[in-house]
């Protein structure tokens, strides 16, 4: 049997940031990852089942066949939901993870985010709390996830929000046509904006090309590498070392103790090589980063006498207070065309509504938005008094698609304790393993704050020159997603917390979680950057310790 | 399902202007093969839904939906959205026309290589693609 330093549970934008640290300070290091290796072409182009929009599948994992979960609506009806339905929260499942078909935004919370209980107070029904560590202690780790991976931005103009010691190492995407109008119209309502940061290459970085501006960075691989994920900088960075092991196909079931309780390693499936053949792997750290909702699965899985709710759930947090981000959006038609073409489409954004809005707990960022397939729009972007078939609905697509305007942004979630992910015995996944069970909704002040943020949106659109304003915000569901975060939070208390603020869980030395499961909260922006800053700490701690 | 009435619905859906109509460009083969592959489990539901239209638009001007005015099976589909229907249905009407819409659309404004946007005429219309080879 192999014997590792340390074994890392996925290859998304944490595990594959642990890896490549540990491999780099020599440590020993197996990477597993459920998915498989996905080529451009693998994900391929189809409009009707890829990440963004799936209606009849999907293109980055997991499979459709053998993965279910169980879906528990508002009104405790219980329902198995496929990888591609919106009630399975999916995120890919792929070498790379999320970060194969993610847009790329690059954003840094906001300072303020880290003390939300202490600037606004804890609502009742919610869990809110502060993180362990400010703004301050995660500042260096920003910056060096920027630079690591590569991302183009400007913050001049947020220093003031969100304070920053060194620029981004590459320059921000450029203008397309809206954004002179929203600028302008941002200008008149008094509002700071502010590029959008993304994990692309606005030039040649990192040893990969430019953008080539094509039309699909959300839900795509990028043609020419230029978006930077796990994929192509750290876990490349990882193998390079010869230090680090990459097993895909390996569907982790279980994190093994000893007969004291102490962890050993896992056991897994490899499914290379005909078929499913059930494996142990000994380490003296194992970091879980399968993502906020498989991660809470697998500790809930990994139960013994010793621990008989699963690991690291003495008091019965694991798996709560999942987060996500409900997306309040605005639309306007332009008097002039908006549409050219020319990718990726998000370039600007307001944070003057991140917080301090009145009477509302958090706000949001809002942004303009990735470059839209047309079935994407329709599905999307319609105004609601339009007919959704005949000749008038053909002439708005004719004459609109090039002229709707369009806004819009992650709402701070404001985490409550039902919102969460349990196993259910009774439904199995194709490895016999009890499956994630869904179920609460996010915290009505989230609500309140999505209106608010559906509100300036409008007020954007129509200072921005747009004749017809229309809008919509989801209400009261539960959020999660491909920015699903918050179920194994940190924390300095154990009853209420899951790990310590290095992820690590309070019984256990040497076991990990890194990914967004650890977010106290999730910001009010797209969490990926905070995962990747968190993820640089942690591995850090990590092979520091095993130093010692 | 008779074909000659999912070809006119298909047609009322998305109709016909200077830019080719839902069926020209493919949707009707789009459908065809949906049934066959991802709606396979919903296909039943979906032919029972073309042939209660047949059987409404029988009902309401004694033709088959084809051979209806434009302005009749616009009123005929109308009624079907929104639940008023004047034959027994064996499926729930507005939840069928949903589905229906929503297939219809996904075939023409998708990629043509799904089958309903030939020559990519719905990504030249919207201004998507300025080429229809690109």
């Amino acid at each position: 049997m192999n014997k590792y330093d340390a074994i890392i549970i996925g290859t998304g934008a944490a595990g594959g940031i642990v890896a490549c640290v540990l491999a780099e300070a020599g440590k020993h290091v197996l990477l597993l990852e459920r998915g498989a290796h996905l080529s451009f072409t693998d994900v391929g182009r189809d409009h009707l089942r890829n990440q963004r929009l799936a209606i009849y599948g999907h293109n980055a994992g997991p499979d459709v066949v053998g993965n279910p979960r169980v879906f528990i609506d508002p009104q405790g009806h219980a329902r198995i939901v496929k990888p591609y339905e919106l009630d399975y929260h999916n995120n890919a499942a792929c070498v790379g993870g999320g970060t194969r078909v993610y847009g790329a935004q690059a954003w840094r919370f906001h300072p303020d985010d880290f003390r939300m209980a202490t600037k606004y107070g804890v609502p009742e029904g919610s869990s809110l709390a502060d993180w362990p560590i400010p703004y301050e202690t995660l500042e260096p780790f920003y910056e060096r996830a920027e630079w690591e991976l590569g991302a183009a931005g400007n913050g001049e103009s947020i220093r003031h929000q969100i304070p920053r010691k060194r620029n981004y190492p590459l320059r921000p995407v450029g203008p397309s046509p809206q954004t002179a109008a929203l600028q302008n119209g941002a200008r008149q309502l008094g509002w700071v904006t502010t590029p959008v940061p993304l994990l692309i290459n606005t030039e040649p970085y990192g040893g990969r090309s430019a953008c080539i501006k094509c039309k699909y960075c959300v839900g795509f691989a990028c043609p020419s590498d230029a978006k930077s994920g796990s994929q192509n900088t750290v876990i490349p960075r990882a193998l390079a070392t010869g230090n680090c092991e990459l097993k895909t196909s390996a569907i982790v079931e279980s994190v093994e103790t000893d007969e004291r309780g102490n962890v050993i390693g896992v056991s897994y499936f490899d499914n290379n090589a005909g078929g499913p053949r059930r494996q142990t792997a000994r380490a003296k750290v194992v970091i879980v980063s399968a993502g906020a909702i498989e991660s809470a699965r697998l500790l809930l899985n990994s139960h013994s006498a010793f621990h008989p709710a699963g690991l690291g759930n003495e008091h019965d947090q694991v798996g709560r207070n999942l987060q996500g981000h409900l997306y309040p959006r605005a639309y306007g038609i332009s008097p002039t065309k908006v549409f050219d073409g020319v990718g990726p489409g998000v370039t600007i954004a307001t944070t003057q509504f991140n917080h301090d809005n009145p009477g509302i707990i958090g706000g949001g960022m809002l942004a303009d938005d990735f470059i839209k397939p047309p079935i994407d729009f329709w599905y999307d972007s319609l105004p609601p008094d339009l007919p959704r078939w005949g000749l008038g609905n053909k002439r708005f697509m004719r004459e609109n698609y090039t002229r709707v305007m369009h806004v819009r942004g992650p709402v701070q979630d404001i985490p409550n304790p039902e919102g969460r992910v349990t196993v259910d015995a009774g439904v199995r996944d194709k490895w016999g393993l009890p499956v994630a069970r869904l179920s609460g909704t996010t915290h009505r002040a989230t609500v309140e704050a999505a209106e608010f943020m559906r509100e300036r949106g409008e007020e954007w659109m129509r200072a921005s020159g747009c004749e017809k304003v229309w809008s919509a915000q989801p209400g009261l569901i539960l959020s999660g997603r491909q920015h699903q975060a918050g179920t194994c939070r940190m924390g300095r208390d154990p009853k209420s917390s899951v790990t310590d603020e290095w992820g690590r869980l309070h019984n256990h030395d040497n076991l990990f979680v890194v990914d967004g499961s650890l977010h106290v909260t999730n910001g009010g922006f797209n969490p990926v950057l905070t995962i990747m800053a968190l993820a640089f700490r942690s591995a850090e701690f990590i092979a520091r310790a095993m130093r010692n | 399902m008779n074909s000659e009435t999912l070809r006119a619905v298909v047609d009322c859906l998305i109709p016909a202007d200077d830019f080719p109509g839902g069926y020209e460009a493919g949707v009707g083969d789009y459908v065809e093969r949906l049934l066959r592959t991802d709606l396979a489990e919903h296909a039943e539901f979906f032919r029972a839904g073309i042939d209660a239209i047949e059987a409404e638009a029988l009902a309401r001007f004694n033709k088959p939906f084809a051979k209806l005015s434009t302005s009749e099976q616009t009123a005929t589909l109308a009624a079907i959205e929104s639940g008023e229907v004047k034959t027994i249905w064996p499926i729930t009407p507005s939840r069928f026309f949903e589905m229906l819409v929503n297939t219809t659309a996904e075939g023409y404004y998708s990629e043509p290589q799904q089958g309903g946007n030939r020559g990519a005429v719905s990504w030249l219309m919207t201004g998507f693609e300025k080429f229809s080879d690109s």
